[in-house]
């Protein structure tokens, strides 16, 4: 017999019990035995098709069962199963908002410390900011959004300027400043400052012409790509606008 | 006739602040307060943060298991249960979306807020009907200054 925990708003179909002992040698039988003794809960833990809801998360031992073998993890008579809900939900906001502002600060940060890294002849500032571009990127953000909206935006000094737009183009254009800094680390480190110093002030010239012109090559480059049906390049440029330029907000 | 949501000011301001703060992206949160009755009673916010795919927080929110479980274990060590989630829809209506519906639970007070621009200017509450069919609205009023005894 093992005990599975239910979470508060399922409680009302288990007659508010927060506990329930069910038979079954593995979870998806356990889960099935669950269902058999309080039917009602199986709308909100299953959907019209049979499979286990997107927010549904089964714990066994504090071990998400996603992460052992699914509805065949076996389970055991002293084994504890716990149901715990994940949250989401969303506005049906067709294109996504983009804060132009955290974009402009991040191409700003890029400007002055790679040129500041040229200047000092400092080859680890390409560097640091090529692995904060690449985290960034990873994290499909600015990478330095940190300084606005940790530090510029609350002190007002940088107001959001959200405009509808695609986020991928300009996640797409980081990662390829960051490739190109990269380069330039490689270069720099092999003794071929020319050409390490070359790339750096390609990128500098990108971010520039972006922030002050408005214009993103990366961007450019994405829907260009998307055009050709590049695989996994799909958003087309908001309706009326020139790929790559900034959108009117 | 409709059961009713209502909140203290003080947790409304902290609902308001975070949300806020999140523009232009979701924020989100629990509810905190007395899970008796058909009519509730939010008395604090647990903020969370908001784990969705960073490019599209700007329409979607995801609040983990991990953070729920912590949430749940906030809320007892105060004495009160999670009644409800709270989220923003900025620049959006408030008011649940299809994809809101297919994440929603049963019995749970989901309040929605309009974030404008960055100024969050309306709020209601929604509860998902039993069939998953859609949602009912709750008459929703914040309280004046003064703050419930807490339970326990």
């Amino acid at each position: 017999m093992t005990t599975i925990r239910i979470p508060t708003p399922l409680r009302q179909y288990t007659n508010g019990q927060a506990e329930i002992t069910v038979t079954g040698a593995d979870v998806g039988t356990a889960l099935n035995d669950l269902t058999g003794q309080h039917p009602g809960l199986r709308a909100h833990l299953y959907t019209d098709a049979g499979e286990l809801r997107a927010f549904v998360n089964v714990f066994l031992n504090d071990e998400d069962v996603r992460h052992l073998q699914g509805a065949a993890t076996p389970v055991s008579d002293v084994d504890r199963l716990m149901i715990v809900p994940s949250i989401a939900g969303g506005s049906d906001a067709e294109l996504v908002r983009v804060d132009h502002a955290a974009l402009r600060v991040n191409q700003a940060t890029i400007i002055v410390l790679a040129a500041v890294g040229f200047v000092l002849d400092t080859p680890g500032l390409i560097v640091f900011v090529a692995a904060v571009m690449t985290l960034g990127t990873l994290r499909r953000s600015p990478g330095f959004r940190l300084l606005y909206t940790a530090v510029l935006k609350p002190l007002g000094w940088v107001k959001p300027d959200v405009i509808a737009d695609n986020a991928e183009p300009h996640v797409f254009a980081q990662g390829l400043g960051a490739a190109f800094l990269w380069g330039a680390s490689l270069a720099l480190f092999a003794g071929a400052p020319v050409l390490g110093w070359a790339l750096s002030w390609l990128v500098i010239a990108l971010a520039a012409l972006n922030l002050f012109a408005g214009f993103c090559a990366g961007c450019f480059v994405y829907y260009w790509l998307a055009r050709f049906r590049a695989p996994g390049f799909l958003k087309t440029p908001p309706t009326g606008t020139f790929p790559g330029l900034r959108p009117r907000g | 006739m409709s059961a009713t949501t209502s909140i203290v000011a003080e947790a409304y301001r902290a609902l308001i602040a975070h949300l806020e703060a999140a523009y232009p992206n979701e924020g989100a949160g629990l509810l905190l307060g007395r899970g008796d009755g058909e009519d509730r009673v939010v008395t604090a916010v647990l903020t969370l943060p908001n784990r969705w795919d960073g490019a599209e927080q700007t329409h979607r929110f995801l609040l983990t298991p991990e953070d729920m479980l912590a949430g749940e274990q906030e809320a007892a060590r105060r004495g009160l249960d999670v009644i409800g989630i709270f989220h923003s829809h900025p620049d959006h209506p408030a008011e649940p979306s299809g994809f809101d519906r297919d994440w929603a639970l049963p019995w749970y007070v989901y309040t929605i807020t309009r974030v404008t621009q960055g100024r969050a200017d309306h709020t209601r509450a929604w509860r998902l009907r039993e069939d998953r069919s859609g949602y009912s609205e709750d008459n929703f009023t914040i309280h004046a200054e003064t703050r419930p005894t807490p339970r326990g």
